[in-house]
């Protein structure tokens, strides 16, 4: 099992360097005119935006920069913004708590109503309920978080007024956004769900355990302790929907957070700003993937001995 | 295999479906109004038989805007699932197929690619390409190809382990001939209904950077600018977003269910 974890973890680290090459290469080394352009636009002169170049070793050799890029990684250093000059882990710790409460918010009622959706999807002995949760599943995944997002904010807070909308700070704020992203997250965990519930009700171990009596009870424990493993690898996938969704959820809910900090570096071509959001993103959602692995393999013998 | 109930769903899908192509096609003919045409006395105007789904900020009929918006939502999402499918496709074919060094190599990429999140993938590449209609387009395109290839190669590979495709290589079948006889029709049915996802996930992430405003022109109609529209007005006036999400709902529900329908086991209810 340790190396299973080690191989595992080894895996995801090296997707991660590669990722992080790529995102230098694509990021960094060709758009050295938008980095003049903004600078430029910024309304430094050309004698300025060269020394500037230089200052962010732009002007070095790219196999040194590549090195220096790197490295910053590991010291935890980012470099800056182009625009207001503060450190880029600076203005990612200042964002990243109201993002982080977001999404851990959002997966964990995705996950809750995920797996009742799918259980009910599944395992419910009449079609009424059942459909009902279908229902439910194939509209989270079929209606825009950006529409449903404003759907909600004019419900709770315009004809119910019971729930603060727009804004941040205050707890209740995170209510409806958290809602709003977890619906959509659960479509996809209550599909695999009920899908992997009912391939695992039609094999012949579901047949002999009725056969040889068990309760009903009995024999959905057995269904579950198989039908839900594939639910591990959904739910880390999700997360990747997850990070998108948190971008388009605090523009509309107007939240402070690294969603809102990537489009307006966007806005401003602050290519170190989203080189190190991109990067960052990518290296939690490997190491996620990673975890999830591990936690399969974990819970699942099988795929140990697969490998 | 298929029962009744399953079959009407598929029906109802693709009528869904036709209907939501037909209205974007047939919308010169539809529209009540010029979509772009601003009538500042008639700002925010609820539906009514003049204006049947109302009008928005700037006083434009919402109807003729959703039935005008769908030709930009669906060609665009058709453009970026292109994009996606047609390298996904090649690349997933050379890995499932090729020597070993290819395949090995390219699905490092593809994973690296993947490591990042579709979204903000396609966000950083709006970054670099700037805004615009074929700017998202390529954006979500681009992000969409990793896991068309990962999916063509897990069907290419399944499909050449089959006893029958050994039994022609046995028979001495050239590596062409196999790929294309037998191969590619196999692995066709799960590579069509993932392409069906890919195209839903297209709508709804073109429309996505459309709604945040990287569309370029925003005053020429399509969902996602409508909803972002509908998004600054929804105090006063809920209708401008009403139209143009159901819309867009409407036709991933029923690409969804397409596709979900493809991709059927004999166990799913």
């Amino acid at each position: 099992m340790g190396k299973f974890i080690l191989q595992r973890v080894g895996a995801a680290l090296a997707v991660a360097w590669i990722a992080l090459s790529v995102a230098f290469v694509v990021l960094r080394a060709l758009p050295g005119d938008a980095v003049d352009a903004t600078l430029t636009r910024a309304g430094a002169s050309p004698a300025e935006v060269a020394a500037r170049r230089r200052s962010l070793g732009l002007a070095d050799p790219l196999w040194q920069q590549y090195a220096a890029y790197l490295g910053g990684i590991a010291r935890g250093d980012l470099g800056e913004s182009l625009v207001t000059g503060q450190p880029v882990v600076q203005m990612i710790g200042q964002n990243l708590g109201p993002t982080a409460a977001l999404a851990g918010s959002a997966l964990l009622v995705g996950v809750t109503l995920g797996l009742a959706l799918g259980l009910v999807a599944g395992l419910a002995p009449r079609r009424v309920p059942r459909w009902l949760a279908e229902g439910a599943a194939a509209l989270a995944l079929s209606m825009p978080v950006y529409w449903t997002a404003t759907l909600a904010i004019y419900v709770f807070t315009v004809v119910l007024a019971v729930l603060p909308g727009v804004g941040g700070g205050d707890p209740r704020h995170l209510i409806l956004p958290a809602a709003v992203l977890g619906f959509h997250t659960a479509g996809s965990i209550a599909q695999v769900t009920a899908r992997s519930i009912r391939r695992t009700a039609a094999q012949d171990f579901v047949r002999t355990a009725r056969a040889k009596g068990l309760g009903e009870a009995d024999v959905a424990d057995h269904i579950l302790r198989v039908g839900l493993l594939p639910v591990i690898a959904v739910i880390a996938l999700q997360l990747g929907f997850l990070l998108g969704g948190t971008v388009v959820t605090e523009s509309i809910f107007v939240r402070r957070g690294l969603g809102r900090l990537l489009l307006m570096a966007i806005d401003n071509r602050d290519f170190p700003v989203i080189q190190s959001l991109v990067t960052l993103t990518a290296l939690t959602y490997s190491l996620i993937h990673a975890l999830a692995d591990v936690l399969y393999a974990l819970a699942d013998p099988r795929v140990r001995v697969e490998g | 295999m298929v029962n009744g109930w399953r079959r009407r769903r598929l029906h109802a899908a693709l009528l869904l479906l036709a209907a939501m192509i037909a209205l974007a096609v047939l919308a010169p003919w539809l529209a009540t109004h010029d979509p772009h045409r601003a009538v500042p006395e008639e700002q925010l105007v609820p539906p009514s038989t003049g204006h049947y789904f109302g009008t928005d900020l700037l006083g434009r009929d919402v109807f003729s805007r959703t039935l005008y918006g769908g030709r930009r939502t669906l060609g665009v999402a058709l453009l970026t699932a292109l994009i996606a499918l047609g390298p996904g496709l090649a690349i997933g074919v050379a890995a499932g197929y090729g020597e070993r060094w290819l395949d090995a190599s390219l699905m490092m990429l593809m994973d690296a690619l993947l490591a990042f999140p579709s979204l903000i993938l396609a966000l950083a590449l709006i970054a670099l390409l700037g805004s615009g209609t074929v700017q998202v387009a390529l954006a979500v395109g681009i992000a969409g190809i990793p896991s068309y290839a990962r999916v063509t190669r897990a069907a290419v590979i399944q499909a050449r382990s089959l006893p029958f495709v050994e039994a022609a290589r046995a028979l001495g079948a050239g590596p062409r001939a196999i790929l294309w006889r037998h191969v590619i029709p196999t692995a066709a049915p799960p590579l069509l209904a993932f392409a069906g996802v890919t195209l839903s996930w297209a709508l709804l992430n073109g429309a996505a950077l459309m709604f945040l405003g990287y569309g370029g022109d925003i005053a020429a109609p399509e969902w996602g600018v409508m909803l972002a529209d509908g998004r600054a007005a929804f105090r006063n006036a809920p209708w401008v977003a009403l139209a143009p999400g159901v819309a867009l709902s409407a036709t991933v529900l029923a690409i969804n269910l397409l596709a979900g329908g493809l991709a059927e086991h004999p166990a799913d209810g």
